[in-house]
């Protein structure tokens, strides 16, 4: 794949954490997260074809699974379940939440993240990119009051750290991968298992709504 | 062998529990896979303490300080399974807890158990990152175990926070890996691996690197400011949960940041690293001081006692020199006083139906013996002599004088304002008067058994070494 290219898909998975960020409803979101993980599939392809490791094929056909097919399935089925068309409101409103979005990638190509960025020089700018993305996803976890949306900005997190260490050939060990989804896949099992249970006990997955742990 | 024994063990305990439906034969089988777990345990450190390092497996290697920390799951999980069965028949009489959240604890704690063990004991950082994970999701279940609001709430913050932490914890890792180069050659990649590389490490990455690992598995060791989660899910855990999340759980991600201390420490020097330690643990000191004071729910109190310990820890080893001997039998200390402290809360718990510290009061008239293990553990963690921890305290704080005078000065402040806050809250629940609706006696025989033979061996430990363990603890000073 092309450096060009390359850049276009980093470039559609940043974007959808922006989209995570301003979107209001839960069915979008997850079909976001579903593309998200779509742009990781990718890069672990690219990665396929320039390190030719067979295994890589079943890191990105578990990745399909997972993260692609899976993951969006539980929660539009959860959102189906509990009637949860829209998702909760942010902490802060969409001009402010814009403005740090904006610092925030700015600040992920700095100079002084040069010793991150530059792991790979050639990979400069995706890598950037990739940093912005982690950085972005760490905020709507902490912006989002939805619980559904702080499920989904943790995975979000993952889907950038595992671009940015795809990158920076950093992804030594398929089995490795495969561990790691698989603990992803049990961790987004109990995630909305608990999503239920909240819904049960608050009537809602406003997290601002918890206010039991006032000690 | 034995570490591949103790993980079928715990596999074939929880596949049978998952199928029986008798009581009895759960409680019989998670007894039983702790106790031979403890005597694997036993044999593992007892062998390393002999021949060094045990690495049965390119998988598996365990050093001195991690045979340890074994020790300590083995034990611990042991005690508190003892403890557990009488505890949750209490709480099944009470009418609290039914057959299916007793199999679910059972099943679980297991799970939690054998994650910890191969969290320690993985020789690759990746696979130890993979089982610190899954201790997270084998308890977030247990902290959710009451079906509360409160204990929901808890457990949704536990899984949430030590999630991101493990993810930003899961980054520092890979960017350790960029001192192997992409032509290393090689698809397991071990802790000595990226030691016998460091030197490759860039020295600013190495920095990062550390950092993130520090705010990761510092989450899970639950150093301030990363330790939000923790006054939640210890008080809203059941009691014996508290004491493994508190003695076992602490101590294995504590060693995991260490394992990587060393590879940062070979590769920009000790200096960065201590310093990190020192900021951290002092912060650590500081908050528990300041919110231990008004305290209103002692288990709350045991977490903050907690945060406090994996303070004194952090600071321990940033003081480095004759600080890190001590700080590793604090460690021990710390995890066995823990143990009495939460089994006895438990006990508290049972009889008085609160964990509001304002809502037990004239526990000696009502718990005689319970009420003596809480006084005695409380002497212990916060540091009163004869005892063992008092020792390492001063130690540690002898250690950092010389080069950290103000950072020693204002843990040791902050320590006796700590001591006040507990002796203000403990003299309330023991001595004050008692409630006149709530009947005299123990719960039960099985309910004093582990915190008391907890207790004897910290009082053991506070004056004499075994052989074994000293060998153990001064071959980790020597690594660590």
């Amino acid at each position: 794949m092309t450096l060009l290219f390359l850049q276009s898909l980093t470039a559609i998975l940043f974007l959808t954490i922006i989209f995570l960020h301003l979107t209001k409803r839960n069915f979008s979101a997850s079909v976001a997260y579903g593309i998200q993980s779509m742009m990781v599939v990718f890069f672990f392809f690219n990665s396929f074809l320039e390190t030719p490791n067979t295994y890589l094929i079943l890191v990105i056909i578990f990745t399909i699974i997972v993260k692609v097919i899976l993951a969006p399935l539980f929660f539009i089925r959860l959102i189906k379940k509990h009637a949860l068309a829209f998702n909760v409101s942010t902490y802060l409103n969409v001009p402010l939440t814009i403005i740090i979005m904006a610092s925030l990638t700015f600040l992920a190509h700095l100079e002084k993240f040069n010793p991150l960025t530059n792991i790979v020089p050639a990979y400069h700018q995706l890598l950037s990119l990739a940093l912005a993305s982690i950085f972005l996803s760490l905020f709507l976890i902490v912006n989002r009051k939805g619980a559904l949306s702080q499920i989904i900005g943790v995975l979000s997190l993952e889907n950038s750290i595992v671009t940015f260490i795809i990158f920076a050939g950093l992804e030594k060990s398929p089995g490795m991968q495969i561990g790691v989804i698989f603990n992803i896949l049990i961790w987004i099992m109990i995630s909305t298992i608990f999503i239920s249970l909240l819904y049960r006990h608050f009537g809602s997955l406003n997290v601002t709504d918890m206010k039991n742990l006032t000690d | 062998m034995q570490l591949l024994a103790i993980i079928i063990i715990f596999v074939v305990a929880t596949a049978i529990s998952s199928l029986v439906k008798s009581r009895s034969v759960i409680e019989g089988l998670a007894v039983a896979a702790t106790g031979f777990s403890l005597l694997l345990a036993s044999h593992i450190a007892y062998t390393v303490s002999v021949s060094g390092p045990y690495a049965p497996w390119s998988f598996f290697q365990i050093d001195a300080l991690s045979a340890i920390v074994i020790l300590i799951i083995g034990s611990i999980s042991f005690a508190v399974t003892v403890y557990s069965v009488a505890y949750l028949r209490q709480e099944t009489k009470k009418g609290i807890v039914g057959f299916t959240r007793v199999k679910q604890y059972f099943m679980l704690s297991n799970l939690f158990t054998v994650a910890m063990f191969l969290a320690i004991s993985a020789n690759s950082p990746i696979f130890a990152w993979i089982s610190i994970e899954a201790t997270t999701l084998s308890t977030a279940f247990l902290i959710s175990f009451y079906n509360k609001p409160s204990a929901m709430e808890a457990a949704w913050k536990y899984l949430i926070i030590n999630s991101v932490g493990l993810l930003l914890g899961f980054f520092g890792t890979l960017l350790y890996f960029t001192a192997l180069g992409s032509d290393s050659g090689t698809d397991f990649v071990s802790w000595q691996l990226l030691l016998d590389n460091s030197d490759q490490l860039d020295p600013l990455l190495a920095k990062i690197a550390f950092i993130f690992i520090l705010i990761g598995y510092g989450t899970k060791v639950g150093l301030a400011p990363m330790h939000t989660w923790k006054p939640d899910a210890y008080s809203k855990a059941p009691a014996p949960m508290g004491a493994l999340l508190a003695g076992a759980l602490l101590p294995v991600a504590f060693v995991i940041i260490l394992k990587f201390k060393i590879i940062t420490d070979a590769s920009v020097g000790a200096n960065f690293s201590q310093q990190l330690l020192i900021v951290f643990g002092l912060l650590s000191i500081t908050l528990a001081a300041l919110v231990m004071f008004n305290a209103r729910n002692y288990k709350r109190m045991l977490a903050y006692s907690s945060i406090e310990n994996a303070g004194i820890m952090a600071l321990g080893f940033g003081f480095g020199g004759i600080g890190i001997f001590a700080t590793i039998l604090h460690l021990i200390y710390h995890s066995i006083t823990k143990v009495i402290l939460f089994l006895t809360a438990g006990n508290m718990l049972l009889k008085f139906s609160s964990d509001k510290i304002n809502k037990v009061s004239g526990t000696l008239s009502i718990v005689p013996l319970s009420s003596a293990l809480l006084i005695i553990g409380f002497l212990i963690i916060t540091g009163t002599p004869p005892f063992g921890i008092f020792l390492t305290k001063m130690q540690i704080l002898l250690a950092g004088m010389q080069t950290y005078p103000v950072v020693s000065g204002l843990a040791l402040l902050f320590m006796g304002i700590i001591f006040i806050s507990f002796l203000k809250h403990i003299t309330a629940m023991v001595f004050g008067d008692s409630e006149a609706d709530i009947k005299p006696g123990e719960d039960g025989l099985w309910l004093l058994i582990p915190p008391t033979v907890f207790l004897g061996i910290i009082i053991y430990l506070s004056f004499t070494l075994p052989p074994f363990l000293k060998t153990l603890i001064t071959e980790a000073t020597n690594i660590y």
